[in-house]
């Protein structure tokens, strides 16, 4: 008899009966096994894709908006809403044409113009439309199911952009709610994908619920990812924010949630004991934690500091203070893209493997002309990963001899100190910390973080002409062999220069109850062909 | 005046044993052995947070996250964090932290509570105007103002302290201001205020003695409470920074972990425990010093 | 009496605007950018700019506050920056969970520690009376978060008799809406049952030295009757005065309760709203807040006159 049997025996013997837990209130039996209850990574307290871009908000706009293309497994766009689209010879026109029977929630057939208008909306946020932007000749539907897209340069990467998995992504909504200024709200939230939200039942923070949108006609393809058919086994699904780790612990254990999608590691022993869960990786893409330095001011303006930091840094620090000690989920990452992808390269990431040189490390900090001034390190204490991080940055920082100015924020603050160009002495910053998703980091792409535009870069401001000519040379690159061959150069060129301290490349479980099927590793919740059975 | 055989009124027993006199220090530790008790303990903890780094502790923030989540062993008492710190180190040097976020809140809190409360309860005009601006403090939440002290700043003891202060003030300012009101209607106050005693001498020699008795009991609970205000900041991310132990961060960075580590939270639970225990023995015993009627009784 | 109540009413109106104006200062000077967290991690600093103004955040201090003020004045709390839905519909979502916790909270402390804490008093200096003392160090010497995992781990996951997270409106029937504040509430009243208890303990001592107890005990009035009639009522004020004040203190223990037992209340909303700077919420939560604290110090300081006639105002 096991422990909880033997608990429950013994209280029952020794007190007056309890009634026992009552079924779920508002439900009948029927009703409760096609619900599907999910643990989201955080709340969901907006829910426009375009103007929103946190992770929380795709995920669940993947389940109510459809897209033009979606990438399988592989990150290959397949059509999703397009039935075929054409090329012409110089590579400039696009047609693209619809699939009949596309239907928003409301009932209105999805029409050309709706895709217009959203891809108009979505190319002003996101890195691949804002390039498309710059060459577009003119967007225009031609008729109810077809429209053309026409570039003043050729653009190979189209349906990669139109399909990525990267936020934001291109969601086709209807064109009076796309016609919103890109940097304010939409209020309607209607779409043509395989659930519907339901609005009045949304408590921001607490709850979110979607339900079965009966007249969505799946492809016949088998699902991958976000292509092929899109298959609801269950009627309403429920998003339920714990914001406690131990909470979402015990209540999927306990069977009142079903799927929780990040549960942290130290607690994944606990669960896998559970026979009624079941436990596995949840991204294969991870995460790559990341260091990022300000290129603006001292200490870091100088190469020769920040390679002092990369040759004294332990990625296994890092990463066991981030995944613990479970060694399936971390690698160390000699390199600034995503492991397990065809375009990953280690090129000269020699400076991060091998034993920790700290003595050679400091000499360099003192070539660079390090003489003892703070380092402000900006550290959000209300994100786990930041956190742990900054933990050990702390450390590092102090064996390397720099004098260490240790702000402990909230990432609020982070995010809006990160973005003053003053020196660290009048509110700036040297160096914070954050993560980038792996599916970010596959390519040159859509990694803001890696580019070296100067001013126009990502925060620090890393200015290298060198790296960003190797990067332009990826975007030229026409097959495999050579985009492989360019992103060589690339990495290496950035680890010379140091556009930041990778950390290393972590990645996280998910764990469900085991009366659900369906559940597979992706770099978001893929809600569709999951079933529960009673 | 007894004749041979008159009555005489027999000696009345002794109603009351025999009080021992005892003097000096001894004897009034004697007589309050909840003092003793709890001062005794509370001396304990502020001898271990002084002497912390002589009580076998290595750095408290040195990590090794290789180390991470070992249970207690021979190498580390406690055990170790989830970055590899030695858990006893942490909860030593943790004590510094939170006895000086308790005392200075409680004391800080105390003193401007009780001018705010007396000047309120005794005078009347400014009575309403303070109560209002008491009310006003009341409902801004301690953890928005140290949230905002933290982003305004960073993370430090000192903000913490500002921002718990400031929520308990309201607090002690009711509390004497209660006494107060029932106080100022005393037949003795009256008395004192016909026989033409100034303001200032009611106050100090009628009102003040007997606002003591609970505000002790106050401060006490306001000391233990800041220390938990304080776990419960950590626990929301805007507490100690975490280069800085208190229990309260070592507890709220080990929650998430309690059900497979539970020793994390555990140890620094105790010694807060008993911190709190002997705070409150000590405001007992000096409730009970200091009112004589309760004494006996006691 | 009346014209005083309605001059406190009254008074409440200055009191919120001057806390408003706080609130408002403090968080105008906060850094911290709803903008930049709206934007994501990989925006340029020119979306954040763009959000910023579409947000209307770029406008100089006394402008917005007396948008804001003037939105007030016609009943409207403005619109959250993050939800793009109106404050009011936010707070009116969250608003029932944390009132029921609260009203069964304070139920179950004042029901379990004034009873205690007069037995305390009636056995001072017996083992009772010292068990009973070392009990409520016990309960607020632990956080409100370490009782809550222990209950939730032996009630919930352990023994499964009650739900760990969550919580079911009363119009879902009253037992679902009861079970789910059990242990919440259990966890949130164990440090309130402490200090009410050790305040009426303390103030019943007090009291019982009084001679009127005395010669009520020579009149023949029976214990229970001393307890509760006489005594009592003359230690109320104390006792009364920490019920209030510690109303206050619930909404602190009430943020880490809803965290820890997922309860959807206004607890969570603030500490949300706060660490994304989701102004509008903030200040929509503290003007709550400042209102309802006044109605309870008011409703106290009534109950001072009910329970000691000599206090007048």
């Amino acid at each position: 008899m096991d422990r909880r049997t033997l608990l429950k025996a013994v209280a029952g013997a020794g007190t007056l009966a309890m009634p026992g837990r009552l079924a779920a209130p508002a439900l009948a039996q029927g009703a409760a096994a096609r619900t599907l209850r999910f643990v989201p990574q955080a709340d969901l307290a907006n829910f426009d894709p375009i103007w929103g871009t946190q992770y929380v908000v795709r995920n669940a706009s993947a389940m109510v908006w459809d897209t033009l293309y979606g990438v399988d497994e592989k990150l290959e766009p397949q059509r999703q809403m397009v039935e075929g689209e054409e090329v012409s010879s110089d590579g400039l026109t696009w047609t693209f044409r619809l699939r009949p029977g596309l239907k928003f929630h409301d009932g209105e057939p999805v029409l050309a113009k709706d895709a217009v208008a959203s891809i108009a909306r979505w190319s002003v946020r996101d890195p691949m439309g804002q390039m498309l932007n710059a060459i577009q000749q003119e967007l225009t539907a031609v008729d109810d199911r077809t429209f053309k897209w026409v570039l003043k340069k050729p653009y190979p990467k189209i349906k990669l952009a139109l399909g990525k998995n990267n936020t934001p992504i291109p969601f086709i909504m209807p064109e009076r709610v796309a016609k919103t200024d890109p940097f304010k709200q939409i209020s309607e939230y209607v779409g043509s994908g395989p659930m519907r939200f339901v609005k009045n039942e949304w408590a921001p923070g607490a709850k979110a619920v979607f339900e079965r949108f009966a007249e969505y006609a799946p492809r016949s393809e088998p699902v991958s990812w976000l292509s092929g058919g899109k298959r609801m086994m269950v009627d309403r699904i429920e998003w339920i924010v714990i914001p406690d780790p131990g909470t979402a612990s015990a209540a999927l254990q306990n069977g009142e949630v079903d799927w929780w999608e990040n549960p942290i590691p130290d607690l994944v022993p606990v669960l896998r004991k559970n026979r009624n869960v079941m436990v596995d990786i949840a991204d294969p893409l991870g995460n790559v934690g990341s260091f990022r330095m300000n290129h603006l001011y001292p200490p870091f303006n100088d190469v020769r500091a920040r390679r002092a930091v990369l040759m004294a840094m332990s990625q296994e620090d890092y990463m066991r203070a981030l995944v613990g000690d479970d060694t399936n989920l971390w690698k160390p990452l000699p390199g600034f893209f995503t492991p397990g992808t065809p375009l990953y390269t280690e090129a000269g990431g020699e400076i991060l493997k091998g034993p920790r040189n700290l003595d050679a490390a400091k000499k360099l900090l003192v070539e660079s002309g390090y003489s003892g001034q703070p380092v402000t390190c900006l550290v959000a204490q209300d994100q786990a990963i930041t956190k742990a991080q900054g933990d050990v940055t702390a450390d590092l920082l102090k064996r390397l001899g720099m004098n260490v100015d240790f702000a402990a924020i909230d990432w609020g603050t982070v995010g809006a100190r990160r973005a003053q160009k003053t020196p660290p002495g009048q509110g700036g910053w040297n160096m914070f910390h954050t993560w980038h998703a792996g599916a970010d980091c596959v390519s040159p792409a859509p990694y803001n973080a890696i580019r070296t535009t100067g001013d126009k870069a990502w925060f620090g401001w890393p200015n290298s002409p060198e790296v960003e000519t190797e990067i332009a040379a990826w975007f030229d690159a026409k097959n495999l062999a050579e985009e492989q061959a360019a992103m060589a150069r690339v990495n290496k060129a950035a680890l010379d220069f140091v556009v930041y301290a990778p950390t290393g490349f972590f990645l996280g479980y998910q764990a469900w109850r085991k009366n659900i099927t369906g559940i597979v590793k992706g770099p978001l919740p893929f809600f569709w062909g999951v079933t529960k059975t009673a | 005046m007894t004749a041979a055989g008159a009555a005489v009124a027999p000696d009345l027993p002794d109603l009351l044993p025999a009080v021992k006199p005892r003097h000096g220090i001894l004897g009034f530790l004697r007589r309050h052995p909840t003092i003793a008790a709890g001062g005794a303990l509370l001396i304990a903890m502020l001898m271990m947070a002084v002497f912390a780094p002589y009580l076998g502790t290595v750095d408290p923030t040195a990590l090794a996250p290789a180390r991470r989540l070992r249970p207690p062993s021979a190498d580390h008492w406690f055990g170790t964090d989830m970055l590899g710190r030695d858990l006893y180190s942490r909860v030593i040097y943790g004590a510094r932290v939170s006895l000086i976020v308790g005392f200075a809140v409680a004391t800080l809190a105390s003193v401007f509570g009780l001018a705010i409360g007396l000047f309120g309860g005794f005078i009347r005009w400014a009575d309403a105007l303070l109560m209002r601006v008491m009310d006003g403090l009341m409902s801004i939440p301690p953890i928005l103002l140290a949230v905002a002290l933290m982003a305004l700043t960073r993370g430090s003891v000192g903000n913490v302290i500002v921002a718990i202060t400031i929520a308990e003030i309201p607090r002690v300012s009711r509390l004497v201001r209660g006494v107060v009101l029932s106080l100022r209607e005393q037949p003795y106050v009256d008395a004192a205020v016909a026989a033409g005693t100034r303001t200032p001498m009611i106050i100090l020699r009628h009102i003040l003695p007997n606002t003591l008795a609970p505000m002790t009991v106050q401060a006490t609970y306001i000391c233990a409470s800041a220390m938990i205000v304080e776990a419960i900041l950590s626990f929301i991310g805007a507490g100690t920074p975490p280069t800085i132990p208190s229990w309260g961060n070592i507890m709220a960075e080990g929650r998430a972990l309690w059900q497979v580590k539970p020793y994390i939270v555990f140890f620094p639970a105790v010694f807060l425990s008993l911190t709190v225990l002997a705070v409150n023995l000590l405001g007992d015993g000096l409730r009970d010093a200091l009112d004589p009627r309760l004494a006996k009784r006691l | 009496m009346l014209a005083h109540v309605v001059r406190r009413v009254i008074a409440t109106i200055p009191v919120m605007g001057v806390v408003a104006l706080f609130v408002f200062s403090l968080l105008y000077i906060a850094p911290g950018d709803p903008a930049a967290i709206i934007a994501g991690d990989q925006a340029t600093p020119a979306d954040v700019e763009r959000i910023r103004q579409s947000l209307r955040l770029d406008r100089p201090f006394l402008i917005r506050f007396g948008e804001w003020v003037w939105q007030i004045l016609h009943g409207d709390l403005g619109t959250s920056i993050f939800t793009n839905l109106p404050v009011t519909t936010m707070i009116a979502q969250r608003f029932e969970p944390t009132l029921s916790l609260m009203v069964v909270t304070l139920c179950f402390a004042v029901a379990i520690a004034v009873p205690v804490g007069v037995l305390a008093a009636w056995k001072a200096g017996t083992w009772i009376d010292r068990s009973i003392m070392a009990f409520a160090v016990f309960g607020f010497s632990v956080p409100v978060f370490v009782i809550g995992y222990l209950l939730a781990y032996v009630f919930a996951l352990e023994l499964e008799w009650l739900p760990v997270q969550g919580y079911t409106p009363i119009a879902d029937g009253i037992w679902p809406w009861f079970e789910n504040l059990i242990l919440p509430a259990v966890a949130l009243g164990c440090v309130y049952i402490a200090l009410i208890a050790r305040i009426t303990r303390a103030s019943m001592l007090e009291v019982l030295q009084q001679d009127y107890i005395r010669t009520a005990r020579a009149k023949g009035i029976g214990q229970r009757g001393i307890l509760f009639v006489h005594a009592l009522k003359n230690a109320a004020v104390p006792i009364v005065t920490v019920i209030g004040i510690g109303i206050a203190l619930l909404i602190g223990g009430a943020v880490v309760t809803e965290s820890v037992f997922a309860i959807p209340g206004l607890g969570r909303l603030t500490v949300d709203a706060i660490l994304r700077r989701d102004y509008p919420v903030i200040q929509g939560l503290v003007l709550l807040f400042s209102f309802a604290y006044v109605l309870v110090n008011l409703a106290i300081d009534l109950l001072y006159t009910v329970l000691d006639p000599r206090i007048r105002y």
